[in-house]
């Protein structure tokens, strides 16, 4: 006897339960991060995602290779602690790339394209919607920022190079996961802040890369030429957010020596607060219907 | 089935912006059905819309949509509602099946129902071939379709559609119209259908909410508002030797008490207003004989839906 059945097609009433607004949640968070990675688009819509990615991981990489080629002469004080990965310039270049970029399409794309609306007449809310939003920048983001950390503790474990202990182990994983969590939180507020204020992507790049590039150099000029208080570093969104993860550790970066822990993590959860209230006030203010 | 508890109430329902009423002091029992919310650009139809939907407060009154107060329960009453919206959506490079299948998602259907369910919901809007075609390959019309099946996939029990047929040729606004009634009456989906185009109101809808500047100028059952309403329209043949004798004939029937419409000064369409047929129709013998006008031909006079909007305006 035939397995064949006629399958009985046609639009029909639908029984089931609904997901509600969890998973209206979580199906624009899983869309969001496909569609900014370039996931289910066309091939030079992932080009920027993937070279991106490619970069961030390029300086673990090499050092994973180089431990493999040299093993233990790596050892000791030529080998770089866990944070300052996040600080090599070509971790630091992917992170601006990703935040100018990446991000901005998280949510301009919708305004542009209608999406916004029809978003907001499903359960979704603002506040949901935005949720949703940020939580797929924060998570794609953590591609960039936090992933590329984690593999290389797992490449030291495997070589027998990394933390001694579970405990220790889990220790350094946990304070890479809050650094490149705390990191990804930062960047996305001061992205998601100024890619709101507008509603052409490459305008938002310009200005994500005005506002964190020019912070930098304006407060590298104002701290190394002028001698003004190391504080002022505070006003640098990129270099302020990369800090967590060396006071995580217990230690300090160069440029941020003479600034105090706390004054560090204020000066995060400020810029923080100035993207999700500038996010915040664009969105009160925008009509759906 | 048919449910007699209204799909949309509201009470003295009003909304402010600044210096301007949107709508004002409304109130409001839409019914099950096919329900057309006519109205000129302006007319209140778009934030009354956005109000069903809980996208905002109204500044007074209240509004309750499926036995659901929008604003206190928006989330779980919009994963009953599907909406349409007016103006140009989607992102050019989706295939319409990922689109529909996003925001039945989105709408609350299960990840594992939402595929098969905007698949179908294609297929039932004639666009089954073209499911996989990227958005913006589509033309205007199939756009409006993809539009149409968003708002069904995650099976609404009422949806909201905000001048769906704006763009579209004759043969396709009357696909698309039929599909609407299609929706409605087979499977049972309550439709408030945005409108200014008043003739295909009266050619799909079961109800009729007309506002005018933001107040309510007339409700109920479209076979109330519209057909035969008593009156007659005279047509005269115009003749050469009697250039006055339209405005003879409703100077005439003006004097006899009825309301006269006359379509000015050269025109031989005459309007009789009033619900006394033979009345009318004496006097209109009466009228056209003594003007010695010639009449090409007398009908019954049909109410439209405009008739409404010109009422309001006088």
């Amino acid at each position: 006897m035939s397995d064949a059945r006629i399958l009985d097609r046609g639009y029909r009433r639908f029984e089931g339960e609904r997901a509600g607004l969890r998973g209206s949640v979580g199906s624009l968070t899983w869309h969001t991060s496909r569609s900014i990675l370039g996931l289910g688009r066309k091939a030079r819509y992932k080009i920027v995602p993937v070279f991106i990615i490619v970069i961030a991981f390029l300086p673990v990489i090499a050092f994973l290779a180089l431990t493999i080629l040299v093993g233990d002469l790596l050892e000791g004080e030529l080998r770089p602690d866990y944070w300052e990965f996040s600080q090599f310039g070509l971790a630091v270049f992917a992170t601006l790339l990703f935040t100018a970029f990446v991000t901005p399409e998280a949510i301009v794309r919708d305004r542009r394209d209608g999406m916004y609306s029809l978003y907001l007449s499903t359960p979704l809310t603002k506040v949901s919607y935005l949720g949703a939003k940020a939580l797929a920048v924060i998570g794609t983001m953590s591609l960039v920022v936090m992933a590329p950390s984690l593999f290389l503790l797992l490449g030291y474990t495997f070589q027998s190079l990394g933390p001694d202990g579970l405990l220790d182990w889990l220790g350094v994983m946990g304070r890479l996961v809050i650094a490149g969590l705390g990191m990804c939180v930062v960047y996305s507020a001061v992205s998601l802040g100024v890619s709101s204020l507008t509603d052409r992507r490459a305008f938002a790049t310009i200005a994500v890369i005005m506002v964190m590039l020019g912070a930098f150099i304006a407060t590298a000029l104002l701290v190394e030429q002028a001698e003004m208080n190391a504080n002022v570093l505070l006003l640098d969104p990129l270099r302020l957010a990369l800090e967590i993860s060396p006071r995580l550790f217990g230690d300090r970066s160069a440029d941020y020596e003479d600034v105090s822990t706390w004054a560090v993590a204020l000066g995060n959860l400020g810029w923080t607060l100035v993207g999700v209230g500038t996010v915040a006030s664009r969105y009160r203010k925008l009509d759906a219907v | 089935m048919i449910s007699v508890v209204p799909v949309i109430t509201a009470s003295g329902l009003t909304m402010q912006f600044g210096q301007q009423r949107a709508l004002d002091d409304l109130d409001v029992a839409v019914e099950s059905g096919v329900t057309g919310l006519v109205g000129a650009n302006g007319a209140g139809k778009t934030t009354f819309m956005s109000l069903v939907l809980g996208l905002r407060p109204p500044t007074s009154g209240t509004v309750e949509v499926l036995g659901f107060d929008p604003q206190h329960d928006g989330a779980e009453l919009r994963s009953l509602l599907g909406y349409g919206p007016e103006h140009h959506i989607m992102p050019d490079e989706m295939p319409a099946s990922d689109f529909v299948k996003h925001i039945a998602e989105v709408r609350g259907m299960p990840r594992a129902e939402a595929r098969g369910r905007a698949s179908d919901a294609l297929w039932l809007v004639g666009l089954g071939e073209e499911r996989f075609r990227a958005l913006g390959t589509m033309s205007t019309g199939q756009r409006q379709r993809v539009k149409l099946a968003q708002a069904i996939a995650a099976d609404p029990r009422l949806i909201l559609l905000d001048e769906p047929t704006d763009g579209l040729d004759p043969v396709q606004r009357d696909e698309m119209l039929a599909l609407i009634r299609q929706i409605s009456a087979e499977y049972g989906i309550d439709v408030l259908l945005s409108s200014h185009l008043l003739e295909e109101v009266e050619r799909i809808c079961d109800n009729v909410v007309a506002l005018d500047a933001g107040r309510l100028i007339a409700q109920g059952p479209l076979d109330a508002l519209v057909g035969d309403d008593g009156g007659v329209v005279v047509e005269l043949v115009d003749v050469a030797d009697r250039p006055g004798a339209a405005a003879a004939v409703v100077e005439s029937l003006g004097r006899y008490g009825f309301e006269v419409r006359h379509d000015g000064l050269g025109g031989t369409r005459i309007e009789v207003l009033g619900s006394d047929a033979d009345a009318i129709a004496d006097a209109v013998r009466d009228a056209v004989a003594a003007a010695e006008a010639r009449v090409g031909r007398i009908v019954r006079r049909r109410r439209r839906l405009e008739d409404l909007f010109e009422g309001a305006e006088r």
